[in-house]
């Protein structure tokens, strides 16, 4: 079959065809932004005119008789109202305006209640001097807010001025100090739009994606041509291809027609110059530049949508999958309205958040290369990975096919035993598991934090030990017990032969000192997201760990993690998984979710702890696959915490050994050169060791 | 022009391994029209998944106009038409776009497939619906857009699932002509169904499935002559249900 650049075209073509003629996508590209951005802006005009500052002529200041009025204007003319030129600059250079009114009918604060006024203002006039003058400003007004704040502020500049030439005049040396002030940091740009535009991208992009790509997928499903489709003769993912190329178009439309809208209301409105600042002007660079990042956010979003509603087999479905995506999308979008976040670190690759700090960089004029260059890179490499995803559920059967099972069924035990979990109930588990370990840590760690601080450390590691039961322990317990498996093989609790033990053994003899370097390498790295003031705590809680006796840190810290993790994850999800995945697939999963879990402590992401966490999770499940059991992971996990545990009790009595880790932390040479030949030799007996067949014969079923 | 040999597949249902069909085997030649039947799961329509390409078989395999599914299966998706009950249109596009659309990705030329399409609409009927929304269409409409869509290719060898299923009598005898007219330009056809009367006007030969397996094989005299019965309901009721069988056989 001929798969040529004209034939894709032809097929993008039909996609695109189908949806811009379906009147819902007419909806989202011509009636959304002619409505929705004259609209907007009248909403901003108002409240740019009602908040931001004073109105064409001032803030307007109402008094109730033409004397108060007489006296308020000359003092706020009287030049030394105006404060300190410094302090002037500071607050944009310019001395606002005030026009005082006298009200005609009703009192001044009724025409600030009717928002006639700014601010009023009351004059008591004695002996033909104002004795005391009280400003009313209307609670919760921006506009008269800042009215009042200035007018008291310029009063009392009079107020000082006045001060101190009487002062001078009495007392010839007096002098007082000066107060000026500067700045620091980088001055955020006072272009609106820089920050506005990324989160119009953003919502425009999915607005215009959304559909398509629910109907070009899951609606194939709906309408009944999935089949017919899937029985050409054409590769799933050129089907795909065509369908994505149709998405990223009308996304890409949708986002210049709001553009285009959004920049024609500003600029009839004259917002662009409130937003974007004096002087500002888009140029041919900016809308070059602003119609390459759409095309990389319609990529990007064209190809997320895809990949889940092509695991969609309904519309309906396709939309409950979808709906909290769009609400996750906006966080990052907001972000980019937040000052101080730059396009670096961490930052620079997180998924749509990396493109909306990169447009907002672009937009401001402040573009770093290197961490533009990560995240168009890193967004291309996402996007590639949702779209394989998508095109490997795009038409799959299994995915064509209804399950009959509901809601209630996963909480109905089966009559008939099973052997093994099937991967939909491990899902189920792990979507259990990231709350409730969320919810069990944190509550924790505030109630400890609510006692004294001399709540028993013995009691506290066996409240952490308690936590870890009742979650990793408890919920794959339940779901084993709830599914009606067989607790040996869900577990893989058979038993296996002495050389996978003793291999174990001697991994983890040397598995420890690398975790530890991992760590330390972390941080001089600054990938440790701990603060001070959690390093002070953490640092805390190791000293405490120093008073307590051996036995209890072993049993909290490497036997409950021990024993409970690895039934978790080289258990229970391990041979879930294995239904479905090859062992290597399976041995990655299970790692990448043991060093997920890993990284969430408390309400801090531990994000250092990912790699090496992982990577004990490739070793675990390596060592499981091999020797078809749970137990000599759990003897290597526990020497493995345990012998972390207890070089961080007792580094100091190490120092015969050679090793400073107080002061370097790392590991001397030698201790790392004994350690990477215990993983060796560790590897070898596993390797040697024949590994036992794993066979579920029927009549164990 | 179709071999079916020993085709086999399993699924995994709720921990539990169902054979959905069993070592099935058959042949259908050109201008033959070969009635896969049976009740509902009997495996009819997962061998033509299986056909087709959209399910891969655990064991056995398929060879259509002489090509292996497993070995090449674009070259002989290419050799298929296939028609559902459950088949649906685009109801954005017209007629002529849609069938145009799936003869393209048939890897037809646009000139051909305008002229076979000319010669298919009219066969059909379909020529002033050409221009026509497919969304507007109405059922026997869209039926007999479908049925041209099948054979817009011009395959060797034409699938059939259910294709009479929510018909009226009017849209079964479309079905009925339809099917001569196959027969009649030499295809070879596989018509799955459970409406066993409409089967034994329709087909040359037939193969009784059930769970999975072949029950009966050949033409109608000779599973009369095997099964001892003479219509194929009465076969298939012995099938289902195998004790009022032998409690009828004395009387």
């Amino acid at each position: 079959m001929n798969l040529s650049w004209s034939r894709l075209a032809r097929l993008s073509r039909k996609e695109l065809r189908e949806t811009l003629r379906d009147r819902r996508t007419i909806i989202t590209l011509v009636m959304m932004p002619l409505l929705v951005y004259p609209l907007l802006s009248m909403a901003l005009n108002r409240f740019l005119l009602s908040s931001a500052g004073p109105g064409t002529s001032g803030f307007v200041v109402g008094v109730e008789t033409v004397d108060e009025s007489n006296w308020l204007q000359s003092l706020i003319n009287d030049p030394r109202s105006k404060p300190p030129e410094a302090i002037l600059q500071a607050s944009g250079g310019d001395l606002a305006e005030f026009k005082v009114v006298v009200v005609q009918d009703g009192t001044p604060e009724q025409a600030l209640l009717a928002n006639r006024l700014d601010i009023a203002a009351e004059l008591l006039i004695a002996e033909g001097e104002p004795q005391t003058i009280n400003v009313t400003a209307f609670s919760g007004d921006q506009a008269s807010q800042s009215a009042r704040r200035i007018l008291i502020e310029r009063l009392h500049w009079l107020k000082l001025q006045d001060t101190t030439n009487i002062l001078q005049r009495v007392v010839p040396e007096f002098s007082s100090f000066q107060v000026t002030t500067s700045e620091i940091g980088e001055r955020p740009s006072g272009n609106v739009l820089a920050s506005i535009i990324p989160l119009v991208l953003v919502l425009m992009t999915i607005t215009g994606a959304v559909y398509p790509a629910i109907d070009l997928t899951a609606g194939e499903r709906e309408r009944g041509t999935m089949e017919a489709l899937m029985a050409s003769p054409v590769p799933r993912w050129w089907l795909l291809l065509a369908k994505y190329i149709a998405v990223v178009c009308v996304a890409l439309l949708t986002a210049v027609a709001n553009l285009g809208a959004m920049f024609a209301t500003l600029s009839l409105t004259g917002l662009t110059q409130m937003l974007a600042g004096e002087g500002a002007e888009l140029g041919v660079k900016e809308i070059v530049l602003i119609f390459l990042l759409l095309v990389l956010f319609s990529a990007f979003f064209a190809a997320v949508l895809l990949s889940l509603t092509s695991f969609a087999r309904s519309f309906k479905e396709a939309q409950a999958y979808l709906i909290p995506v769009m609400l996750l999308s906006l966080a990052p979008a907001m972000l980019s309205l937040m000052p101080g976040i730059g396009l670096n670190g961490p930052l620079a690759v997180a998924p749509l958040l990396n493109i909306v700090l990169l447009a907002r960089e672009i937009l401001a004029n402040n573009v770093h290369p290197l961490g533009a260059t990560l995240a168009v890179a890193s967004t291309i490499l996402y996007a590639t990975a949702a779209l394989a995803v998508a095109a490997k559920l795009f038409g799959n059967d299994a995915v064509n096919r209804t399950s009959e099972r509901s809601i209630g069924s996963l909480f109905r035990r089966p009559e008939v035993a099973t052997t093994r979990p099937s991967v939909g109930e491990a899902g189920m588990v792990i979507a259990l598991l990231l709350p409730a370990s969320f919810v069990v840590s944190n509550g924790l760690m505030r109630w400890l934090a609510s006692q004294s601080s001399d709540v028993n450390v013995t009691f506290q590691l066996a409240l952490n030990a308690v936590a870890l039961v009742a979650t990793f322990g408890l919920i794959p317990f339940a779901a084993t017990y709830l599914g009606r498996h067989r607790m040996t093989l869900t577990y893989r609790m058979q038993s296996t032969r002495v050389g996978f033990y003793l291999g174990a053994a001697i991994i983890a003899l040397g598995a420890w000192a690398f975790a530890h370097e991992a760590l330390v390498l972390a941080d001089e790295f600054g990938l440790a997201l701990l603060n001070e003031e959690q390093m002070e705590r953490t640092r805390g809680v190791l000293d405490k760990w120093k008073t307590i006796s051996p036995f209890v840190l072993l049993a909290t810290m490497a036997v409950a993690p021990a024993v409970i993790e690895e039934l978790c994850f080289r258990g229970y999800l391990f041979s879930a998984f294995s239904n479905v995945l090859s062992p290597w697939q399976t041995i990655m999963a299970t790692a990448v979710l043991f060093g997920l879990f890993h990284v969430f402590v408390g309400s801090t992401l531990l994000v250092e702890r990912f790699l090496p966490t992982t990577l004990l999770g490739i070793a675990l499940g390596w060592l499981a696959y091999r020797s078809g059991s749970v137990w000599p992971g759990i003897l290597m996990h526990f020497l493995h915490n345990g012998l972390l545990e207890l070089v961080a009790r007792y580094h100091e009595h190490l120092a015969f050994l050679g090793a400073e880790l107080e002061d370097s932390r790392h590991l001397p040479p030698l201790w790392l050169a004994i350690a990477g030949a215990c993983v060796l030799v560790g590897v070898g007996i596993v390797v040697w060791t024949r590994p036992r067949v794993e066979t579920v014969s029927a009549e164990s079923v | 022009m179709l071999q079916i040999h020993a085709l086999t597949k399993r699924f995994v249902a709720e921990n539990e391994v169902v054979c959905a069909v069993d070592g099935l085997s058959f042949s259908v030649g050109p201008g033959e029209v070969f009635g896969l039947l049976g009740p509902n799961g009997a495996g009819k329509t997962t061998t033509l998944r299986m056909v087709l390409g959209l399910v891969s078989p655990d064991e056995g395999y398929t060879e259509v106009a002489g090509i292996r599914t497993s070995i090449n299966p674009f070259a002989a998706k290419a050799k298929l038409g296939f028609v559902s009950a459950s088949d649906g249109v685009y109801p954005w596009l017209s007629v002529r776009e849609m069938l145009l659309y799936f003869a393209d990705l048939y890897g037809v030329q646009p000139d051909a497939a305008a002229e076979r399409l000319t010669i298919l609409a009219e066969v059909m009927d379909i020529e002033r619906l050409l221009d026509r929304r497919a969304g507007t269409l109405s059922t026997g409409q869209r039926q007999r857009v479908t049925l041209v869509r099948g054979l817009i290719h011009d395959p060797p060898v034409m699938l059939l699932d259910e294709p009479t299923r929510g018909l009226d009598v009017v849209g079964v005898q479309t079905i009925f002509r339809y099917i001569a007219h196959l027969r009649e330009v030499g295809k070879a056809v596989v018509v799955c169904t459970h409406r066993l009367d409409e089967a034994e006007r329709l087909c040359d030969r037939f193969g009784l499935l059930h769970r999975g397996r072949m029950r009966y094989h050949g033409t109608l005299n000779e599973i009369r002559t095997e099964s001892g019965r003479q219509h194929l309901v009465e076969i298939f009721d012995d099938l289902m249900n195998p004790v009022s069988h032998v409690v009828e056989t004395p009387t």
